[in-house]
Formats: C-alpha cells, structure tokens, sequence
C-alpha cells in the first residue's frame, strides 16, 4: 500500500503548518535498557493481532522477524541469495527436482527443535489449503517430501526455476507440533506466533505491535536491537508527524516535501527510495482506440516521462524506460539495442506522425479523429492515491498537446481494483508487483495465462496481452538456469514491449524509507542496498532490522 | 399496556427492516473483498494471490441469495457476525469489542455532557431572555457548530498539541505504553481523550443551546408558569421544575438519537486524532468491501437507535401523559 493523504488539502496544509512546531514525545525504555525502536509504517488501520504469515496483510508483521524462509532473495542485488533456514540448494532432473538442505541447531522459540519436517510440513499445509498459498506455489509444485534427516525435496509438474524466489523466499516455515494442532488454520487467528526468527512478539493492541529479541537466536549475537516498537496510524498526516518529531528512526512513508519537513528537522535523517517495479498506464489491448498499437505508441512518445516525475511525484519516482526494465535496479538486464530501439522518449514530433501515418486527422479544437470518431481516452487511476491523480492530470496535459484527449476518472480504490481486474477500462494506472529480476514483472504483464476474458477478474495480465511467441519464451525463461538464455529472452521481451507496447511504463515505483543514522547504524543504502527497506517487504525488513545496531 | 405493546411490535418491525436493508446494501456495491484486497496490498503481494484470497473469504461458493439471507438472519439473531475480512481472521465481535469502549468513552461521555450543558445554558439563556448570556451564546455557538469536526481537530492539534504542548496530538493512549489498570495508565487515557472530546463537546452544544432555549421561550409563557409565578414560588424551581422539565420533552427524542448514534463513533474526529474507535473501523469496513464488518456495525447502530428511541418514547410516556392516549 502507498501512503498518501486521503483528508484532502486543507488537512495536509494544516498539517503542513503543523509540522513546523517539533514537539518532544517520552522515550520509554525497554526492559533492556536500550531505547526500542519505533517503526513508523501508515497503513490507514489498527492492528489486527492476527499473526498469521500466509495472510497478504498480515504477513508483514511476522515474516521475516518471527517466521523465516529458507533463504532470502535479495530483489535490489540482482537475486542474490542469502542462505537461511536452508544452508544449500541444487536444481536436479531438468530443472524439475529443488533440493534444499535444512539447517540444524536451529530452535523454535517454545525450544523445540526446528527440522526439515517443519519445512515439508509447511508446504504440504499449502497444498491442504489453498487459501494459504498466497503465491500459488503448488500451480507448479507436484510434491514436497522430507529426505534423510535434513534435506527437503520439491517435485514440480514443469521445470519453474523462477518459482525458487516464491519456494525459497516467500513462504515462511511454521512449527509442525504447533499448526498441526490448530483446527483452522485459514480462519483461526494466530494469537501467540512462534517462529524462528530474531524477534518474538511481545505484546500486541490495536495500538502498538511489541517485538523483543529473541535470546536464543540462532544467528549467535543478533538481533542487537532488543525492541521493536510499530505504532498503528489511521492517516498519512500523524505518521509523518510522528516520523519528522524524532519519535521514529526507521520510516517507510510518503512525505510531500521531504528534505524540509523530514531531513532538516534533526541531524542524521535521510531517505532513499530504490525502484522495484514500474506504473505504467495499461491500455485496453481489446477493445477501442488502445487496440491499435499506433495510439499506443504515440501515447509513449508524446509521456514527457521526467516532467510528470517532477511534477506528480516531487521526483521521489524516476522515469521509467518503455523497455520495461527498472533502472538503476535491474540495469544489468537491459538490452542496447532494445533501448536504442525506444529512442529518446519523449518526442511529440513523432507522436504526432505516427497518428497521422495511422490515418488519424487533426481537428479544428486541435484533437486528432478517425473515421468521425475523435481519440478520446479514459484514464482510470486510485482517487485514493492524491499523487497518481496528480500524474494523470499531467499525463492528460501532455496528451493534449499531441492531439489525444485524456480524461482522468479517479474512482474510489476498490471500484478502481475492480475495474482493472475485470478489464473494464480503455486506460489504467496501476502498478504490479514486480519480483527480483525484469522477468517477474513481465510475466505478470505479457503471460496470457494470467488474463481473463473482459469482465471476469485476471490476477495480472489486465490489458489482456496474448501472444504465443511471448508466452514460449516465458515458459523458456522459466525451463533454464543459464543466465546468458535468460538475459537473451529478456532481451526479446524488451524489443517486443518497445515495439508492441503491450504495457506504457510511465514512472518507477519505489520503496519508501526513511532513516536516522545518527541514532543507527546499519541502514541499507544505495551503495549497500543488502535488502529492500519499506516495513511491508517481507521478509526484507526483517534481515534489515537484524542489521541495525544503536550509536547510543 | 396497549401503548408498551405497540412500540415493541413497532420496534421489531423496524428492526427487521433494518435487517434485510443492511443485507441487501452491502451486496450491491460493485467488486469483492479479494479484489478490494488485493487493491489493498497492490504492489506488495504475488498477483497470484486472487485465487488464495477468494478461497478464503469464501467467495464464489454459489451460495443463492436467498439462503445466505436466512444464513445471515440466523447468524444474527445468535449474535454470530463471522469473521472479519479486513483483519482477517479475527471474528468481527473481537475487533468491535476492541473498538466499542474507545468510542462509548470518548463520544458517550462527551455526547451526554455536551446535552447536559447545553441544555442547561440553553434554559438559563431564555430564562433571562434578553440577558448578556443570551445575546452571546446562540450566536456564538451557531459559528462554532457550522465548523467541521475535523477542522476544529486539526486547529486544536495545531494550537494546544504542537505550539504549546499541552496535550498528546494522537491515540487513545501513548502508542507505546502497555494498557494496564493502573492510575497512571487510566491519566494517560483521559489526558488523549481531552482535545478529541473537547472538539466533539463544542461542535455539538450549540444546537442543544438553541432548541432548549427555544422550547423554553414558548414553556415560560404558558399559564402554569405565570400560576407558579403568581403563587410566589422561587425562580429557580420554575426554571427546572416548571419549564424546564416541559421543554425539554421534545429534545429527548434528539438526545436519544444522538445517543445511539455514539455507536457510530465520530469518524473525522477518530482520524484526525488517530483515535481507535468505531467511526474510523467503519469507514474502513466499507472501503475494504468487508460485509461482516459492515453488516454487524450497521446492525449496532440500528440496535443503538432504535433502542434509544424506545427508551425516549417510554420516558416522554412517562413524563407526559397525552402521549399515551390513542385516538
């Protein structure tokens, strides 16, 4: 979730003027002595003191401090893999067979051993109920079985070497002699977690979530931070606040004006903001003007990409590339030529011929039309997300000057969720969810198995791209393990997202984090960006926080 | 007897009503939960995830409408709300029960004192009609009840939070602390409570000041007051025992609904403050697609109103017997 103010302007202006005066909040110290450290993390609700990692929301407040995975996937360092609960992996039979050894002398926090029946446990848990398996591992899973005393081996229907990231770093191992004695594990609220990991929950009200170390941690000497604070804020406004008083040393927050409000307030406050996907407007391959891959292209040259940056965003989100990979994150995967291929970007020029040589007409009110019809586009977006609304407004301007009217519709988000899923746009704003290379974010734009006919809801896939040649080399991607075939069909990709423009990549998404390095050291940063920092990144946060250590 | 009777059936009716309404509602609102969920997380969960989500919320079960409506009334009636999908899976009598004494305490107490002292000054302001009180008050308070909660919150937090410190600007308590039912816990929930109640408090008493002070213009010019006058009676007991007693029947019913309403809790305040009461799981409730949530809450605050009105309808019975007849 991004964290924008839905209270309007004369809230945030209010709140503006309010920041100006700093007030002191009581620090409370913990039983350790060393002051806690206060995350600050808006998600426009309090707590729900439900601890169960398979759930989409709760997740980030277990994964990753008290549930761990079997490794960790580092999204911002190419896929670097980090060993975790597993010391070792091999790929077998094809590609088809992932062998994972387990671990040992790690312990559940209740003391009991923790072994590779846990992890087949876990898995087969999945299988059991769907509803758990969040990111649909057993689509390609065919069986997980324990081998010997600490090897775990994973079966697939179909070699899916890009599944490790969501085998290896997105399901949190559970405790079998616990979850097996738990009717319910869907609807069954988890109230006392027991995990692996660093940190074990304290205390827990709608209020506040309470994490303490956890003693006997099996990464000897860590975690050195002994208590986590994370505060529940309805509005953008009281998290920002919190943040710019000094009440916080870790944020992930949206703040508008950031080196006034936050970093001038106190020495050592900083921000850094890595991009991990694109929002892209995603136009309707279908039906209407959109259908035709010219009004497409046109609407790419004529995005002025780094004004709609500064002006939506405060340049907090780069512009982003109609190859489709996120730079600087993913810039070992971009293709020369596919970039050469997109040319400079922004060029309204050519915009403009292209719509001419598509047989559109310019008009007298300076609109260009087609057979009577004028090109006139819808563009949907979250009117929840005041910043989007902003870029689209942008957008729209720009449009105009190349002769494509755009009106922007800003729904209400679920309303706007809807519409997206079903298809039941001509353009949209959105964003998808990305993984740690350009392959993830493009299987979920271009494979068409992951569409739906207009009108039944597609997980991804909205504009409902379907080509074979695209779907073959995904499937190929997804069958190697050689890294020269992989950056070769990311390659293709790439000249076929600037040649089809199937998806329009309008600016780069990133993680929202602030810091105080004065107070802590042991940040992530762009020179040493060990994993992704946003307090929702899980199990990011997680490794983050086990690297932390206070100066005072 | 008669009159008791007819309310109940009144009553039930009327609950019942209110029953199906919420039932129906929430399902004509475009979308699901999974697809408001998923809008939710977006960007922060596999897109794969749908089908999980549908599984678990139960979605797509071909349930017919008809029997998820006897479903639902059954589960009413047995006070079984099921499971909330916002804060899935907690069961939605956990997180109401959560929020509800956040809400009873903040807006209850400042509700009933803003009745009473409106009421109050109202009755004294047109007891001396013409007086310094009256002249100052109904104009002042119909400026300050025009503003919006949330911007006399904000001016507040602005004024005596942040520039002079006076009072925390955020929660029902200091986010940090642990609750214990301990003196300095219970200061710290008071001392959170003032600027959001106080907020409440001011907005809401004007409109008690001038309905009072209205109905009292006309009371105090009836006969029996003039009687008691003439019997020499003190004034004070005019004021309260004559015509206050009779002015205030017609502002009961408002009390009463004012009173249910506290269930709703005071949205914008709850926001502003980021107070953890019921107004802002609401608002939620309805953007996140999460009918249990919605349906229970909106059953509440039926329940609440339409029980207020009740005991308002006995109570004006009780104090006014021409209420009672029936032709």
């Amino acid at each position: 979730m991004r964290r924008k103010s839905r209270v309007g302007l004369l809230a945030s202006t209010l709140a503006l003027v309010a920041s100006t005066c700093v007030m002191g909040m009581p620090a409370i110290a913990g039983a350790s002595g060393q002051t806690p450290l206060n995350l600050d993390n808006e998600q426009g609700e309090l707590w729900p003191c439900a601890f169960t990692p398979f759930n989409g929301f709760d997740a980030m407040f277990s994964v990753g401090t008290i549930y761990e995975t079997l490794d960790f996937v580092n999204a911002l360092q190419n896929s670097k893999v980090t060993p975790w609960l597993a010391t070792a992996y091999a790929w077998s039979n094809n590609n088809k067979t992932l062998t994972f050894t387990i671990r040992s002398g790690v312990k559940w926090t209740d003391g009991t051993p923790f072994s590779a029946a846990d992890v087949a446990y876990t898995f087969n848990l999945l299988k059991k109920y769907p509803a758990l398996d969040l990111n649909a591992v057993w689509s390609v899973l065919s069986s997980v079985k324990q081998s010997g005393s600490n090897k775990v081996v994973f079966d697939f229907s179909k070699s899916a070497v890009p599944y490790f990231y969501y085998v290896a770093d997105q399901v949190p191992i559970v405790p079998e002699h616990i979850w097996s004695k738990i009717k319910n594990p869907v609807t069954d609220p988890i109230a006392k977690p027991v995990g692996t990991g660093g940190y074990e929950l304290a205390s827990c009200t709608p209020q506040n979530i309470k994490w303490t170390a956890n003693p006997n941690y099996w990464q000897k000497g860590l975690p050195v931070v002994k208590t986590l604070n994370m505060p529940a804020f309805l509005s953008n406004n009281t998290a920002n606040e919190y943040l710019a008083q000094g009440s916080s040393a870790y944020g992930a927050q949206f703040i508008p004006n950031i080196k006034s409000y936050f970093v001038a307030k106190k020495a050592g406050n900083g921000y850094w903001f890595p991009p991990v996907a694109n929002v892209s407007l995603f136009p309707n391959l279908k039906s209407g003007p959109t259908a035709d891959v010219a009004v497409r292209e046109a609407i790419s040259y004529g995005l002025n990409r780094a004004a709609i940056s500064k002006i939506g965003e405060y340049g907090y989100e780069p512009p982003a590339s109609q190859t489709g990979v996120v730079a600087p994150t993913f810039k070992a995967w971009s293709s020369s030529s596919a970039t050469a291929l997109a040319g400079k970007g922004y060029d309204p020029a050519k915009a403009i011929s292209v719509l001419k040589a598509d047989g559109y007409k310019m008009g007298s009110d300076g609109f260009f039309s087609k057979n009577g019809k004028e090109l006139s586009l819808t563009v949907i977006t979250n009117g929840g997300y005041s910043d989007w609304v902003a870029d689209m407004q942008v957008v729209s301007q720009q449009l105009a000057k190349v002769g494509i009217k755009v009106t922007v519709d800003g729904a209400a988000a679920s309303n706007f969720t809807t519409d997206v899923l079903n298809g039941q746009f001509q353009l949209a704003y959105d964003v998808e969810t990305g993984g740690p290379s350009p392959f993830y974010e493009m299987r979920q734009w271009l494979y068409s198995k992951n569409s739906a006919a207009i009108g039944s809801p597609a997980p991804s896939n909205w504009e409902r791209f379907s080509s074979p040649a695209v779907d073959a080399l995904l499937n190929q991607y997804g069958s190697t393990t050689s890294s020269a075939t992989q950056h070769s069909i990311i390659d293709k990709l790439q000249t076929i997202m600037v040649q089809q423009l199937p998806v329009i990549p309008v600016l780069e998404e990133v993680d929202w984090f602030q810091y105080n390095s004065d107070e802590y050291s042991g940040f992530p940063s762009a020179t040493n960006p060990y994993a992704q920092p946003g307090l929702y990144n899980v199990p990011d946060w997680g490794v983050v926080v086990l690297h932390l250590k206070p100066k005072k | 007897m008669r009159f008791l009777a007819r309310r109940l059936g009144f009553l039930l009716i009327a609950l019942w009503a209110a029953m199906t309404v919420n039932f129906l509602i929430p399902r004509l609102m475009p979308g699901n939960p999974a697809e408001a969920m998923m809008g939710r997380l977006r960007g922060h969960i596999n897109p794969a995830s749908l089908k999980a989500l549908e599984v678990a919320f139960g979605i797509n079960t071909h349930q017919s409408l008809i029997s998820s409506y006897f479903a639902y009334l059954n589960n009413c009636v047995h006070l079984n709300f099921g499971i909330s999908l916002l804060d899935f899976p907690e069961p939605v009598s956990h997180v109401i029960a959560q929020a509800l004494p956040w809400s009873l305490g903040l807006v209850g107490v400042s509700t009933i004192l803003g009745f009473l002292i409106g009421t109050m000054l109202g009755a004294v302001a047109a007891w001396r009609r013409g007086g310094a009180l009256d002249s100052v008050l109904p104009p002042v308070f119909i400026v300050i009840s025009a503003f919006p909660y949330f911007f006399l919150g904000l001016l507040f937090i602005w004024f005596f939070g942040l520039t002079l410190g006076w009072f925390p600007i955020l929660g029902g308590y200091t986010e940090t602390a642990t609750p214990s039912l301990t003196l300095g816990f219970i200061w710290n929930i008071i001392d959170h409570s003032i600027l959001p109640a106080f907020t409440i408090l001011i907005t809401s008493i004007g409109g008690w000041i001038l309905t009072m002070r209205n109905n009292m213009i006309t009371v105090v010019a009836e006969d029996y007051v003039k009687m008691g006058r003439a019997k020499g009676l003190k004034p004070r007991r005019i004021l309260w025992q004559y015509a206050g007693r009779n002015a205030l029947l017609p502002n009961l019913t408002g009390f009463a609904m004012s009173l249910g309403f506290v269930i709703s809790g005071a949205i914008l305040v709850e926001y502003v403050f980021n107070y953890p009461g019921l107004g802002f799981l609401l608002l939620q409730a309805v953007e996140n697609e999460d009918f249990p949530l919605m349906q229970a809450l909106f059953l509440l605050i039926t329940v609440a109103v339409l029980v207020a009105i009740f005991i308002a309808d006995i109570a004006t019975s009780l104090l006014d017997p021409r209420t009672r007849t029936t032709s």
